[in-house]
């Protein structure tokens, strides 16, 4: 039986509203989906970061202390942290001006997976390759 | 007039304030807003930083965001909450939020 891709486009920036963290924990919260798959089915979720959406990626964030919420920035952690595959479009980080050692990473918290900086192309063969496409 | 105008969002507002006019114009970025005062896209600062001098970014917001101080245009200055409130009550007549 084929596994069941899942793409989360995350394209909203951060803390304006919920729609991003948003996109994180439901990329999270996979594993719990495969509960209901037939045997034997997974689900492979992949997370897309386009347009000002890679703002949410920079690191540093002061959520906790300045709004009292956990930061968008420990969502994104936590994502590498259970391996998801992050893929941020790298034309929008240099539109943007933004460089990739201003980017988050989970070495820290002891994760092998790290943000994967690719051209839109390879979002799109993401997108299109997937069963289920997912925007916030 | 004078207007001082909270920018809390980013791109959407831009048309908008473009438009407004006043004889002494602040626009203070906050929330999102304030990415108008430190992104330059395709290597171009924002638009709105060319309307007034007047340009203010809340220091919360910046920090909570993972941006500092450098990434910050020099025509903007960085303000704390406290200042916010001096501005309000004291720089201008009217106040909207976009």
């Amino acid at each position: 039986m084929a596994d069941i891709k899942c793409a989360f486009v995350i394209q909203r920036p951060p803390y304006k509203s919920e729609t991003s963290t948003l996109g994180f924990t439901h990329a999270i919260s996979y594993q719990v989906v495969e509960m209901l798959l037939e045997d034997g089915q997974n689900v492979i979720p992949t997370v897309c970061m386009v347009g000002e959406g890679v703002l949410n990626l920079i690191k540093d964030q002061k959520a906790m202390e300045n709004y009292g919420v956990t930061s968008i920035e420990s969502h994104g952690k936590n994502s590498l942290l259970v391996d998801l595959d992050i893929l941020v479009c790298k034309e929008d980080l240099d539109g943007f001006g933004i460089p990739e050692d201003r980017l988050l990473d989970a070495e820290d918290m002891g994760a092998d997976k790290k943000l994967q900086i690719v051209p839109y192309s390879e979002i799109q063969k993401a997108m299109e390759s997937a069963n289920h496409l997912l925007f916030f | 007039m004078k207007l001082g105008v909270f920018v809390n969002d980013y791109k959407s507002t831009v048309d908008t304030v473009e438009r407004l006019k006043a004889d002494k114009l602040g626009l203070i970025f906050v929330q999102n807003g304030v990415y108008h005062a430190t992104l330059k896209v395709n290597g171009k600062p924002c638009p709105l930083l060319d309307k007034t001098a007047n340009l203010y970014a809340l220091a919360e917001d910046l920090a909570t965001r993972g941006l500092t101080d450098a990434d910050v245009d020099k025509r903007v200055k960085v303000v704390t909450y406290s200042d916010v409130v001096d501005l309000i009550f004291n720089d201008y007549e009217q106040l909207a939020w976009l």
